[in-house]
Order: C-alpha cells, then sequence, then structure tokens
C-alpha cells in the first residue's frame, strides 16, 4: 500500500532537479512559431481544458506501523535496531513482525520499517522510539486515491508544435508533419500533476517494455536494416555505433539533424547507451526527408522510398503523418514498399482527442498505425483516433491504430548528447519500430518475417486496456515478450482485424455497442481488416461462408460481405454488413453466429508446399436486436452530403480556428460528431447514416432527417423524392454553414506543398445547393457571415461564422440574434454589429401530415471539432418539435422572435464561379460551360449471403477465444526470462560515462560486438606493458637499491603529491 | 592513505596507469576512423573530376542461358518480371524465382501497355522492356546523365535488372503538384523523359 516514500521522495528531488528543463526545452522547431514564446511562458495554459481533481481518504490499518529512521539503513540493521528497542518493553510477550515490502527498492538503504505489533501498547510504541536511531512511530495509514479529468468547456489549440507554426497561407502542416508535441512533459501530466508525476517516471522505454530479457538472450537487434525517415542524424552522435548511411533527400545541404526529432526517433530504435533504444546492434539507414523549417514534399518521399526498397531495408519508421490520404503517388509507393517486404511503421497523429484525426501512412492496412499511451495505460490525450475516412460516406471506417504504445514523457536522445524526454505519436511510432526491429532479430527463419507476420504477431500479443474503446486503442499496449513469443511459433496463416464482431460489448465495441440492430434500419457495417502472413497477395476463395447458430438465433439476422477481389499488399478488407431478417421485427434478444473466410496464396519460394497455401479464418458475430422503434425515435443522419479535404479544399466552419483551415475528420456521427451522436443515443434516439443519395432511403420509416454541414450537390431526382418525404411526413433538420464568395476568395491560400493556390470549392456548407433543396417551401439561407455571442432560452451560445435566414415562410417561427459581421472582418478588417439577425427557423408545412422543417445557420455548436459552445439542447428542441410535434415554448414565445424575412431582402449567394466542385462530388460532372450533374447512380444493392444452418452454441466471451492458430503461448519456452524490474534508479542527463550501460542489462553478445576491434589493441596493450613490467621486474633484482633514487628524486615525489592533490579521496 | 601514496610512486603501478591511457587512447582513436558511415547527399554537388564506377553490366545477349536462382521483381499484385526479362503469374513462379518459361503466358521482353515515350501502365511490363536488349544504349545514356546528375539512386544500382527495377518505379518525376501523377495510366517509365502530363 506504501508508495516507498524513500525512494520516491529521492526521485522527486531528482526529477525536480531535471524534468522542468527538459520539459521546458524548446523543441528547435518553435523558433519558427511566433506565439511560441507565449506558450513557454505558461505551458501550462495550453492544457486548461483538461482539469485533473485529485481526492484523498485515508484510514489507519490496525497493527501496523511506520517507524522511522534517523538514516538510511540495510534491511538487516533496521530489524536488528527494532528487536533491540523492542526488547526493552516491559511487555515480554509482544508479537511483532516486519511487513516484508516487494519491491525493488527493498534491496536498497531505507530509513522505515513497516511493522506489524499485535496489541501494542502506547509504552511498547514509546520504547520504540526511545532508541537512539529511530526517529518516530506512526500508524500506517491506508490511502484512496481517485483521479478525476474535469473537461472545461473552453477547448484551446492543443499545444502541437505543427499546428502551432500554421499561418493561414500554407495547407502546409496540415499535410504531412512530423508528430511530436512541444512543451513535452507538461503535456503529458497536466497541471495538477505533481503526484501523477512520482508513478510516471521516466524510465527507460525499452527496459518498461522488458526489451532486457530478449537482450539476455543475446537478440539485440543485428542484422536488420533499420529506416529512420526523418530530420536526420548528426555524423558523431555518440548514442549510435552502427550507422550504416546518411542519406538526404530534402532541398536543404545537410545530412545532420537540426530539430531533433530524428535523433530522437532514431534513439529511440537503437541508441546504445543513456536512454537505450531497442536494437543497439541494426543496421541504421538515415534518410533526411524533412527540412529543419518542417517542409516535406511527396516528391522527396518518393525517391526516398525507392531508394529503401534498393536498399532492401527490413523495417521503416515514419513518425511523420497527414490527412491526405488522397494524394495517390504516394500511398501508392507506400503499398510498393510494403509489397517488397518493408516492415513499415508510422504514427497514427497528434489531433486527438478529437475523433476522425487518423493520419496517413498510419491508417493504410498493410501498416502499423501506432497510437499514443502514458505510463500510467491512459491513452495520450493528443493520440489521433477514431475511424479511418476513406470509405465514406457509404461504408465504415476500419480500426486503426493498429496497436498503442507509451508516447508520452518518454526519454530519448537529444539532438547533440545526453537525453530528453518527447512526447507525441512520434515517439509511440519508433518505440515499436524499435520493438519490431529487435523482434525481427529473434526469428531464425527471416523469410517467416514480412509486413504482416509482424502486424499479425503485434496485435495478437497486444494487451487490451480497459474500458478504452477499439477506435482509441486498436488491439491494446504492445507486449514485446508475448509479441516474440507468437512470432517464434509462427505459421503463415491469415488473420483478421478485429478477430470477432461482437456488437454488445461496451465500451470495447464502441460504437457498435451503443446502439442496437433492428429490423429496417440501415445494415450495420464493421469493416474487418483481412492480415495475410502467407504472401504478398492472396485471394478469398469462393466466398465467405454465413453460419448462423440455431441454438443461439442465428437465424434473426442476415448478413452480407464484400470484399476485396485480391488481397494486395499482404492485407485486405471484409466489410460484414449485418441487418435484422423481418422475422424479428418484434423479437429481443442476442443472435450469434460466424462467417467463415479461407484465403489462399501461392506458395513462397522456399517452401515445400507446391501451388497454394490457404488458411481458414472463423469470424464470430453477435449482435444484439431490438423491436423496431417506433418512426418519432428515428434519426437519419445524411452522410452522402458530406465532402471534407482530401482532397479539395473544403474549409473549416469556424473562421476563427486559422491555424486549422480544412474540413478533414469525415462529418460523420462516429468521428467529429461523435459527442452529438452520444447526446442522441442518451436521450432516446436512434441514429442512424444514409451513405446514400436521398432517393435510397423509405422515408416512412424516419421521424427525422438531420443535415448538417452539407458541402455536396444534390441531384433533381433527389430534390423531387425530399419534397415529397416531407408532404408524407418526414421532418428535416438543416445546420447549414457560411458561404460567401468574397469571403471564399479572400480565404485561398499558396499551398507550399502542393506548390499551386488552394480556392476553397465551398463555403462552410455548399449553402447555394442548399437553397436549391429547400426553395419550394419559400425559405433560403444567405450569403452573410456573422458571428458571436447570445443567450437563447437561458442558454449560453456562441454562432462561430454561420450564416443567417434569408427566406423563411411567414407563419414559421423565426429567432433573430444581434451578432457580429464576420465578413466585414475577413475583408476589410472592420467591425460591426448587425442587429436582429434571423438564425433559426422553425417551419410545420401545410399538407395533411405533413412534415416540419427547422433550419439553423451554424453547424459549429455540435461540432466536437473546435467547438467552444455545444447547442445539444437545441437539438434536443429542434428533434422534439420535427419528431413530436412539439413547439418548445422558449423558442415559439421569445422576445427574439422576429417577423419572417421575405425574398426582397438581399440577394441570394452564388456558387462561387470556377470552383472546382465538380471534381470531388459524386453528382457534378464536368461539362461544357458549367458542370452538371450525373445521372442518379443506382441505390446500393447488398447481396444477402445464403446462411447455412448450424448447430453450435459460441462461448460466451468471444475475445479471449480469438488468437492466432497454431500458437500456444505456453509451449514457446522463453530461457532466461528474470522476473520483471524495473529499474529505480532515474538517470540524469549527465550520466552518461562512455560505457556505462545504465543497471548493466546490456548483455553478452551486445558488448563483444561492439568491441570487436577492442581485443586486438587490448592484447597489443597488454603486450606494452607486460614487456614494461618485465623490465621493470628484472631491474628490480638486479638494483635491489630502490629506496635511494626515490630520495633523489624530489621532482618525482613532487609530482605525486600534486597528484593527490587534485584527487584527495584517493 | 599512506599506503596508497607509496603504491602510487611504485613504477609499476604507474605503468598499468600509463598502459591502460595508451589503450584507452589507441581505441578511441582507432575507433573513429573506423565509423565509417556512407554519407550520400542527394543534391549536394561532388566534385566535378570524380566518376563514379558504374557497376552496371550490359552483358545480357544471350537470352536463353539457364540460371538456378533468379531474381524477381516481388511486389507485383498478379505478374512478376524475372531478371532475365520473362514475366508470368505468380502461380508460374519457379522455387527458385525464376518465371516457368514453358508457362502458356510467359513472355519475354513484353513492351505490353507501353508508349512510345517510354512509359507503361503496368509496373512489370516496364521493367521486362526495360530488361530488352535494344533498350541498352537508351539506358547507357540515361545512366551517364544520371551521373552527372548525381541522382542518389541510380548510383547505388548493381547491374541492369536493379536499373530497370528502379528505373520504372514511380518518382519525384511521376508527379504534378506532389499529389497528382503526371499521368495516371501510364506512368512507371523506363525512358529518359518524365511521363506526359494528361491534362484533365
Amino acid at each position: 500500500m506504501l508508495l516507498l516514500p524513500v525512494c520516491v521522495s529521492i526521485l522527486m528531488g531528482l526529477l525536480a532537479g531535471f524534468l522542468p528543463s527538459v520539459g521546458m526545452e524548446p523543441l528547435p522547431e518553435s523558433r519558427f512559431g511566433s506565439d511560441h514564446t507565449q506558450s513557454l511562458e505558461s505551458p501550462n495554459s495550453n492544457y486548461s481544458q483538461l482539469t485533473l481533481k485529485l481526492e484523498f481518504a485515508s484510514k489507519v490499518v490496525e497493527h501496523e506501523y511506520i517507524v522511522a529512521f534517523t538514516g538510511y539503513f540495510s534491511a538487516k540493521a533496521r530489524s536488528l535496531y527494532i528487536s533491540s528497542a523492542l526488547r526493552n518493553t516491559n511487555d515480554g510477550a509482544l508479537e511483532w513482525h516486519i511487513v516484508p515490502r516487494e519491491n525493488p527498492a527493498s534491496d536498497f538503504p531505507s530509513d522505515f520499517e513497516l511493522v506489524h505489533i499485535r496489541q501494542a501498547s502506547t509504552s511498547s510504541l514509546l520504547t520504540l522510539e526511545d532508541h537512539p536511531y529511530i526517529k518516530r512511530v506512526t500508524p500506517q495509514r491506508k490511502v484512496f486515491r481517485s483521479l478525476k479529468y474535469i473537461p472545461s468547456p473552453e477547448t484551446p489549440a492543443p499545444c502541437n508544435s505543427t499546428h502551432r507554426m500554421q499561418k493561414w497561407q500554407s495547407s502546409r502542416p496540415f499535410r504531412r508533419t512530423s508528430l511530436s508535441l512541444c512543451s513535452t512533459f507538461w503535456h503529458a501530466t497536466g497541471r495538477h500533476s505533481s503526484r501523477r508525476l512520482l508513478r510516471a517516471i521516466p524510465r527507460h522505454v525499452a527496459q518498461i517494455l522488458q526489451a532486457d530479457v530478449l537482450w539476455q538472450m543475446g537478440h539485440t537487434g543485428s542484422g536488420v536494416k533499420v529506416a529512420v525517415f526523418d530530420t536526420g542524424l548528426s555524423e558523431k552522435h555518440p548514442h549510435f555505433k552502427n550507422v550504416k548511411e546518411r542519406t538526404n533527400w530534402t532541398n536543404e545541404k545537410t545530412l545532420d539533424d537540426g530539430l531533433g526529432h530524428g535523433t530522437f526517433v532514431a534513439g529511440v530504435i537503437a541508441s546504445m547507451r543513456e536512454c537505450q533504444g531497442f536494437a543497439p546492434d541494426s543496421e541504421l539507414h538515415i534518410f533526411r526527408v524533412f527540412t529543419n523549417n518542417q517542409v516535406s514534399y511527396t516528391s522527396w518521399f518518393l525517391d526516398a522510398f525507392n531508394y529503401a526498397i534498393l536498399k532492401k531495408i527490413d523495417v521503416l519508421n515514419l513518425s511523420i503523418g497527414g490527412p491526405d490520404f488522397m494524394d495517390h503517388p504516394f500511398v501508392d509507393k507506400v503499398w510498393e514498399l510494403t509489397a517488397n517486404k518493408v516492415i513499415m511503421v508510422s504514427a497514427i497523429g497528434n489531433d486527438g482527442p478529437l475523433y476522425g484525426t487518423l493520419n496517413n501512412p498510419a491508417d493504410q492496412m498493410d501498416v502499423i498505425g501506432v497510437g499514443g499511451i502514458d505510463f500510467e495505460d491512459n491513452i495520450a490525450r493528443f493520440s489521433s483516433r477514431g475511424m479511418t475516412t476513406w470509405e465514406l460516406p457509404g461504408g465504415y471506417g476500419r480500426v486503426k491504430p493498429d496497436i498503442v504504445t507509451y508516447g508520452s514523457g518518454v526519454r530519448g536522445s537529444g539532438m547533440k548528447e545526453g537525453c530528453r524526454s518527447l512526447s507525441g505519436t512520434s515517439v509511440a511510432s519508433p518505440v515499436v519500430a524499435g520493438a519490431v526491429t529487435l523482434l525481427a532479430s529473434t526469428v531464425l527463419n527471416r523469410e517467416l518475417v514480412n509486413p504482416a507476420s509482424m502486424k499479425q504477431a503485434l496485435i495478437a500479443s497486444a494487451r487490451r486496456l480497459p474500458g478504452v474503446n477499439m477506435f482509441e486503442q486498436g488491439h491494446g499496449k504492445l507486449d514485446l515478450i508475448r509479441a516474440y513469443q507468437i512470432l517464434n511459433s509462427y505459421r503463415p496463416q491469415a488473420s483478421l482485424s478485429p478477430s470477432y464482431i461482437d456488437l454488445t460489448e461496451c465500451p470495447y465495441m464502441w460504437p457498435y455497442c451503443s446502439q442496437p440492430i433492428y429490423y429496417g434500419g440501415m445494415p450495420t457495417i464493421v469493416n474487418v481488416t483481412i492480415l495475410n502472413g502467407m504472401a504478398v497477395t492472396g485471394r478469398i476463395v469462393d466466398k465467405p461462408i454465413w453460419q448462423p447458430y440455431l441454438p443461439q438465433n442465428g437465424d434473426h439476422i442476415d448478413v452480407a460481405m464484400s470484399y476485396s477481389p485480391v488481397l494486395w499488399p499482404w492485407a485486405g478488407y471484409l466489410a460484414v454488413s449485418i441487418s435484422v431478417a423481418k422475422k424479428a421485427a418484434s423479437w429481443e434478444g442476442i443472435a450469434q453466429g460466424h462467417v467463415m473466410v479461407t484465403v489462399a496464396s501461392p506458395a513462397e519460394n522456399d517452401s515445400e508446399v507446391e501451388g497454394e497455401l490457404t488458411s481458414t479464418v472463423k469470424l464470430p458475430i453477435k449482435v444484439k436486436i431490438v423491436p423496431t422503434p417506433p418512426r418519432s425515435k428515428r434519426v437519419l443522419w445524411d452522410q452522402y452530403h458530406n465532402l471534407r479535404y482530401p482532397p479539395g479544399y473544403f474549409p473549416r466552419d469556424n473562421l476563427r480556428m486559422k491555424n486549422d483551415p480544412l474540413d478533414w475528420n469525415g462529418d460523420h456521427i462516429h468521428t467529429n460528431f461523435r459527442d452529438m451522436y452520444q447526446h442522441l443515443r442518451s436521450m432516446g434516439y436512434f441514429v442512424e447514416v444514409l451513405g446514400a443519395p436521398i432517393t435510397c432511403f423509405d422515408a416512412s420509416q424516419y421521424g427525422t432527417l438531420l443535415m448538417v454541414d452539407s458541402e455536396e450537390e444534390y441531384f433533381p431526382e433527389e430534390i423531387t423524392k425530399l419534397r415529397r418525404d416531407i408532404d408524407n411526413g418526414l421532418s428535416l433538420i438543416i445546420f447549414s454553414d457560411w458561404y460567401n464568395t468574397s469571403v471564399m476568395r479572400k480565404v485561398k491560400f499558396y499551398d507550399e506543398n502542393t506548390r499551386q493556390w488552394w480556392m476553397p470549392d465551398t463555403g462552410g456548407a455548399n449553402v447555394p445547393a442548399l437553397n436549391d433543396l429547400i426553395s419550394v417551401w419559400g425559405m433560403a439561407f444567405s450569403d452573410g457571415l456573422y458571428e458571436g455571442d447570445f443567450t437563447l432560452a437561458d442558454h449560453d451560445m456562441y454562432y462561430a461564422s454561420g450564416c443567417s435566414i434569408a427566406r423563411f415562410p411567414e407563419d414559421g417561427i423565426v429567432i433573430a440574434k444581434n451578432l457580429k459581421d464576420q465578413g466585414l472582418e475577413v475583408l476589410k478588417q472592420e467591425t460591426a454589429v448587425v442587429e436582429r439577425v434571423p438564425i433559426l427557423g422553425l417551419y410545420q408545412t401545410p399538407s395533411d401530415g405533413g412534415g416540419r422543417i427547422a433550419l439553423y445557420g451554424d453547424s459549429n455548436c455540435i461540432d466536437d471539432s473546435h467547438r467552444q459552445k455545444d447547442c445539444f439542447w437545441l437539438l434536443d428542441s429542434l428533434l422534439q418539435y420535427t419528431s413530436y410535434s412539439m413547439t418548445p415554448p422558449s423558442l415559439s414565445h421569445s422576445h427574439s422572435r422576429v417577423a419572417s424575412p421575405t425574398a426582397s431582402e438581399r440577394p441570394l449567394p452564388q456558387r462561387l464561379e470556377g470552383n472546382h466542385l465538380y471534381r470531388y462530388s459524386k453528382v457534378l460532372e464536368a461539362h461544357l460551360g458549367d458542370p452538371k450533374p450525373r445521372p442518379l447512380p443506382a441505390c446500393p444493392h447488398l447481396s444477402w449471403a445464403k446462411p447455412q444452418p448450424v448447430n453450435e452454441t459460441a462461448p460466451s466471451n468471444l475475445w479471449k477465444h480469438q488468437k492466432l492458430l497454431s500458437v500456444d503461448l505456453d509451449k514457446v519456452a522463453l530461457p532466461n526470462v528474470r522476473s520483471y524490474r524495473p529499474q529505480v534508479r532515474p538517470l540524469s542527463p549527465g550520466e552518461s560515462g562512455a560505457w556505462d550501460i545504465p543497471g548493466g542489462i546490456m548483455p553478452g553478445r551486445y558488448n563483444q560486438e561492439v568491441g570487436q576491434t577492442i581485443p586486438v589493441f587490448a592484447f597489443l596493450g597488454a603486450m606494452v606493458v607486460l614487456s614494461f613490467f618485465v623490465v621493470q621486474l628484472t631491474k628490480a633484482k638486479s638494483k635491489p637499491k630502490r629506496r635511494k633514487p626515490r630520495i633523489k628524486r624530489p621532482t618525482y615525489l613532487q609530482q605525486q603529491q600534486t597528484t593527490n592533490g587534485k584527487n584527495p579521496t584517493v | 592513505m599512506m599506503v596508497l601514496r607509496r603504491l602510487l610512486r611504485k613504477r609499476w603501478v604507474l605503468g598499468v596507469v600509463f598502459g591502460l591511457s595508451l589503450i584507452y587512447f589507441l581505441t578511441s582513436t582507432l575507433k573513429q576512423e573506423e565509423r565509417t558511415i556512407r554519407d550520400r547527399t542527394l543534391l549536394e554537388v561532388r566534385d566535378s573530376d570524380h566518376r563514379i564506377p558504374w557497376k552496371v553490366r550490359f552483358n545480357l545477349g544471350n537470352s536463353s542461358r539457364q540460371m538456378s536462382q533468379c531474381r524477381n521483381s516481388i511486389q507485383g499484385k498478379m505478374l512478376l518480371t524475372d531478371e532475365l526479362g520473362y514475366v508470368c503469374e505468380r502461380k508460374d513462379l519457379l522455387v527458385n524465382g525464376c518465371c516457368n518459361v514453358n508457362a502458356p503466358s510467359t513472355r519475354q521482353y513484353v513492351c505490353k501497355s507501353c508508349l512510345a515515350n517510354g512509359c507503361c501502365s503496368v509496373y512489370e511490363y516496364c521493367v521486362s522492356c526495360c530488361l530488352q536488349p535494344d533498350k541498352q544504349p537508351l539506358l547507357e545514356r540515361f545512366l551517364n546523365r544520371a551521373a552527372e546528375g548525381l541522382q542518389n539512386l541510380f548510383v547505388a544500382v548493381e547491374d541492369i535488372f536493379e536499373l530497370c527495377l528502379a528505373k520504372c518505379r514511380t518518382s519525384s518525376q511521376s508527379v504534378q503538384h506532389e499529389n497528382t501523377y503526371r499521368n495516371p495510366q501510364a506512368k512507371y517509365c523506363y525512358g529518359e523523359s518524365p511521363p506526359e502530363l494528361l491534362v484533365l
């Protein structure tokens, strides 16, 4: 229970001595950030959105006493003192013993002891205190501690070095950026963290992950080629012994690291001293692809990647990422790289805790995407998360990151020498890359190591973190030793990620577990990744088979599958769509079954098997079915009309957020509208996603269609269908956003990365298209651009770059507020307040049983990204109105209510001339003159798999039964595995000594190889010394008078004295 | 203290100290010399008279010779090219890495999908076409130019197969505006010129 007060206090002192300096150490890149000084002055200000509340409770533990000594004594001495002290008590039959403390510090001298004394009288305690070496005796207390995170409403920009640099004029840092954070330690631990610091000792990450076990077995990464794609490395860095080659691919004429990022990353992988890396004997290939100004181009990467292929690199770390997964040359090249057996490890991004922020290339199936955790196994706040967004709007994202590992306050090599702490997923990535390198060197048959088998071993061995969903932690935390065991008994096979589908398992399977499925709902899609360790290409034999479990109501669900025609490179997808069968329309319960997939690959060169290798994998499925909810409870989210970067420039919805000009999070209810989704679920609504045109859903099933921040155009057929649906009782809520052509021209910028001008293709939303959709009801949004705080129905609201309502039917309810004209501010830098801007409108369509329409001019208050004040209450009120026809009195009787604006006022916004929306649109196509709508595509059709029922039952917990085939962890013995002993003594940066290997854990082969040349010199030297000896001895024997010369040589004596003077302790 | 002082006065002790320092000195200096990192700088100008040792040998000529072990293009989704210029399907690859010459679909020196400018839409065909003996003058010319331009990548190739593998890959020459291909259809080029810009 006790937290080693002694050692901890020593540590505290040491940490307090050097940590702040490490934490405050400005990253060199921050030179370029104008506002960095501010963040340096108040490192905590960046973190004000997280308040940590510590609560304590303590109670006395009976019969246990802490005996504090006046100094530090060994365990034996302490025991002696106590027994001698207690011997003096009158109470002869006093029962006592020392409570053993099993911890790494117990070998070291301590100044206290925990004693259990039965029926201790006050007198015996007093006698104890009489002992000369005992300072005091206090009762043992049990401390209960609970941590509470309190997110405060304002969300300032996270302290991300790359974001800090951003100027509106460049999209650069939103593309590929190096993924480390600026003020490191402060970021990791937060403000009130002095107590956490004790437990989050910045130990060597390689030792925490038990790399020393593998080192002791003689594996140190030798023979594995690791490429570090980063900011370079200086030539004579003392931490590295096997730098094979350094190449520069940038336009700066240097190979050295000017930022410290590349050195740190290389250090985590392969440093051999001070802050040790994982694989000190690996062959390091340094690729400098990022300049000191944080610039990099796709073309540099292409050439550098080609060189890596030519050099037959085994493991490649890329602590760099960006949102542009539509950069085809880059994505293709990464595929090519892994197809050439390069194991690619990449950082998932530092854009958390927002969802939908995964970075490329870490989000690719063939790449190992790494997220960050702190030393207490919490997902690091900065770690990017959420599903991949490639598959939107029709499909559903894949699970990423693949695994997580330490990425907060990790120690690695400093730019010139020594160590420093850094945080960021770019720290977590080399931890995995280093581990992968070390693992690869343990495998005897290197042919078995490939990007897929390595990833399979890592994810099968990962330790799941409790209470965290799979879109944050992937398969869990890296476990090096278990990965070693799995990899060393690995047989080529296919596996799935995730390996089972349990839609009832919370929170791991969030968001699936947050909403049960029912008949008539949009099919639930789970996008499973197939990893194929057999060969770079593979295919699915025949078709996957759906086998419902009859005893477990498997026949109540229908399953459809779509999959990659060819699994290349090393991976492919298997999208499983699950729907409820009609016979279960009013049934409630759990249904189970499984899908069987057989993957075949051509046999590899050296295998004995002729022809094809096959591997069959089982994917268990478990779902919860409820009766179809009433229409009013069902909300349909329009995903089809949401566009985002990449590839086009779709500007942010909040123009104040200049450092993040792009709208790139997917605009999905499970990415940046996650909070809104959670809120609607908690209010009892069932939210489904429409990934197809409006013509493709049965409107009679839904109460409300929710369109938020739509950038896409509409097919004429969609407009007609929506009118008919609303006449028949469907309701519509639109959260629009700004669209002003002058402002759009103003926010164009020259993009350093693509070396061309970027002109937005829409505003925050596509208002002209929305106006086409709603014009039939006499409604329209304006091209105004407003901003400001106001109060509505006793709620504080913030209007962040929204438009106003230009036209509205006279019998509707319209709410107006006084707002600032942000358009004027952007264009002319003038401030003007506009009175009574109509922002909210409610309207009941006149037809019998017709639906209702609600319009609001700004989407920022329900969007997680850059949200300042949420307005979920407003969404509730609007849904009450649209779904249940209950007009909220706070709105209908508001004194802000105004007469409906009419057509006579300002003109409606027109589409920006020359916009390139057609390039990214699913609706428009290029045409002479204006782009024209394409023909309406057919609605997606799922072909349900023919069920092959089996009379089986599944175990209640699907997870534990899913591991790689033919791998029995118990069978793989670990020779020389010591029990895990974390190093308690922290190493100060100055502690470096040439051959001082901390803790002496670096084993045999390492030292041998370091000194391959040393024995020769040692032998020569020894010979010299030996001959000197021999000469001396012979001289001494022939001249026995040895004392005389010493007296005769005062100079010699003097010399000795001076030496002694310099070393008084000798 | 006195004992220590006396000990230090002894010659052999000093000798040991000297010897150890000598060993340390020798090892540390020699270790530094030994640390020969191969540094390459892509865009740095080297001495003009620096000759790059070309290891590429153009001795293809006889294509019918038998090889016990072949290198091949590894990465292909469906197709592979071996170092003799044969293109075959993955299933027709022999255990030694060579294409099965007797398989019906196996062809040597295939220039299918390749345009006149030396750009192809299939990587494996590009490599095969590049290995064709009549492309030798073109490649030699290119290599000489690459030597002048000091293109890192091509300095490191060991022979013509590696050259063709490297030459056919998409590179900085294949893109415009960094994130789009100049020509998404024919992007693998063995020729001297970059892909023709496809105007959308």
